[in-house]
């Protein structure tokens, strides 16, 4: 009887401190990741201050929470009555939180690349660049600019020689053979849900094994045409790849 | 274990994306709960059944709320007196046709402005072909809940409280504990006689940021934990569904459309943050089922369905799906079809 009145008494303290400890959570790992510098394998630059300005918003409404806390003024209790408690909500916000804040986010690998389709030669529904912006000197284009430059103006021969100087991580496409692999980056228009993979076939004297799946590789060279797939393409013949640490914003716009 | 760090970043990102959108939504609804005067804004609504409707559309520009919220707002729109055109035409364009909804959408998409321009005009389109649909009822009530029925044309001024907690069980919205430990439903309809319960002075505006502070926590943990639960099925479908069964689906012009709309139909996520849901799909899904999606899910999913139901009979309820799912599917085969 007596702990039947002491949780009817304490389960709106319980209800709402659950609630106020979820959103305090979300407010630090926000503040964390744009702290730690990771808030740019998430989202795009763009919106730094508006999800900072959302997590200042939801410590402050903790310190107001508290301050209600403190006042004892829980005699108002606003209840949302749907299909899950409030509590589970609280521990379903609260748990992806903790999982924010216990496991470090890494940015996508190879095995995303393939599985986002940096094969696939047809994507009916990829976004199109709106600003193009043509670099003069070749050696001084980024994978992405390369890339744009070929939508533009797709024949390969226009480029075969032209020195390349360009980084972005390894991928090993299963349709090429053992000396080839793709130099890749990932382009996000707004957080890492949209990421899309970029990437140029790249040879090499020796089998590719030598350079690891995921590795960041800077690579300097020159153009070539060749046929791969059959289907002519342009591929970028490699002098010099230096491994280079992973970028803290692995990503291009 | 890499496709695992990739789903968690995946996640993560969607919320925290997803974050500052939600908080605003809840905020802005929550601020126009509270202090705006419902009343005098139904007064201005042309009573001309296609006007009505078009101005109850676009209702939602100044009432941004999503689709959690839309539901209270139109019924106590309908037991103020506003006209069936009004209401549904609110009820069905409001999740979609706000500032925020929008401003969200062009975030997730800015490389696809069509994505953001057809979400807005086919949900208006829509809402309004609905709203006027409705008005060839000149008298809603057989459509409607007997408790919302016996509420329209009665006076206001007595709290709803006994009509309200004859089926209290399962029903969402705002609810404070009167001295006697009985739900009553907090909403504009009654708020100033559940205020003047809890109080005996009339309380002030500076007396109401409490209850705002309450209605914007409690929001936040509703929607935040569907935005949980949402983002991570969208995670979830990207990881674990290999990807030529995912393009098979997302690339045929109707079953990418009928996949995304049944998607819609069923994770009931906040309209202010669905874009970023959607963006997930965006290399994989074709624009109409994208727009699908965005169009659809607002208007009619599970979550919204039961709130429906609160106010609705379950025939005019079947109705509002009917029309709304063929509507959807006109408009988004026609873009997957003949446009894109």
């Amino acid at each position: 009887m007596a702990i039947q009145r002491l949780r009817t008494q304490f389960a709106p303290y319980l209800a709402e401190g659950l609630v106020t400890l979820a959103l305090c959570m979300w407010g630090i790992l926000i503040l964390h990741y744009w702290h730690s510098g990771k808030m740019g394998l998430l989202i795009h630059p763009n919106y730094y201050g508006l999800t900072l300005a959302a997590g200042c918003f939801l410590l402050m409404l903790t310190c107001l929470q508290v301050l209600k806390f403190w006042r004892r003024r829980i005699q108002v209790r606003p209840q949302h009555l749907s299909l899950l408690s409030p509590a589970a909500m609280s521990g379903i916000m609260l748990s992806a939180a903790l999982v924010g804040l216990l496991i470090t986010p890494r940015p996508f690998t190879s095995q995303t690349a393939i599985q986002r389709g940096l094969q696939d030669k047809t994507m009916v529904t990829r976004a199109n660049p709106q600003v193009f912006r043509a670099t003069s000197k070749p050696e001084s284009r980024t994978l992405l600019e390369w890339i744009r430059t070929l939508d533009v103006y797709p024949e390969p021969d226009a480029y075969a020689g032209q020195r390349v100087n360009v980084d972005g991580f390894v991928v090993y496409p299963e349709d090429l053979p053992d000396n080839y692999f793709t130099l890749t980056r990932f382009v996000i228009s707004c957080c890492a849900a949209d990421a899309y993979p970029i990437g140029l076939p790249v040879r090499l004297e020796q089998n590719r094994k030598t350079y690891a799946v995921d590795t960041w590789l800077a690579i300097q060279g020159e153009m070539i045409t060749e046929t791969l797939n059959g289907q002519r393409q342009l591929v970028i013949q490699a002098k010099t790849l230096k491994a280079i640490p992973e970028p803290d914003n692995p990503y291009y716009y | 274990m890499s496709q695992l760090g990739s789903g968690l970043t995946l996640f993560l990102s969607l919320m925290v994306e997803a974050m500052p959108f939600l908080i605003f939504g809840v905020l802005v609804s929550g601020i126009l709960l509270l202090f705006v005067n419902e009343k005098q804004m139904i007064a201005m609504f042309p009573k001309n059944p296609l006007l009505g409707a078009l101005s109850g559309s676009l209702f939602g520009f100044l009432f941004p709320v999503c689709e959690c919220g839309n539901v209270p707002v139109a019924r106590r729109l309908l037991i103020q007196g506003a006209s069936a055109p009004v209401a549904i035409g609110f009820l069905l364009a409001a999740p979609t046709i706000n500032p925020v909804v929008i401003w969200a959408t062009w975030t997730a998409f800015p490389d696809q402005p069509a994505i953001v321009i057809l979400r807005v005009v086919f949900s208006f389109a829509i809402a309004t072909i609905v709203g006027w649909v409705f008005s060839w009822q000149p008298d809603l009530k057989p459509f409607l809940q007997p408790n919302i029925a016996a509420l329209m044309p009665a006076s206001i001024a007595a709290p709803s409280g006994e009509t309200i907690e004859a089926s209290n069980f399962l029903k969402p919205g705002n609810y404070i504990l009167d001295p006697s430990s009985n739900p009553i439903a907090l909403d504009a309809a009654n708020l100033d006689a559940v205020i003047a319960i809890a109080s005996p002075k009339r309380k002030s505006i500076l007396d109401r940021l409490p209850l705002l502070l309450d209605n914007t926590v409690q929001e936040l943990r509703e929607m935040g934990g569907i935005l949980v639960l949402g983002s991570l099925l969208a995670t979830i479908i990207q990881i674990a569904v290999p990807r030529n069964i995912i393009l098979a689906i997302g690339q045929g012009p109707v079953t990418s459309v009928f996949a995304m709309v049944s998607l819609g139909g069923i994770i009931s996520i906040c309209s202010t943050v669905d874009a970023f849901f959607a963006l997930s799909f965006a290399s994989t899904f074709t624009s109409g089922a994208l727009l699908a999606f965005l169009v659809f899910g607002p208007m009619f999913d599970l979550k919204s369905m039961g709130l429906l139901l609160m106010v609705f009979k379950p025939r005019a309820v079947f109705y509002i799906f009917a029309i709304v799912f063929q509507l959807t599917l006109v408009f988004t085969l026609i873009i997957n079809l003949w446009i894109s």
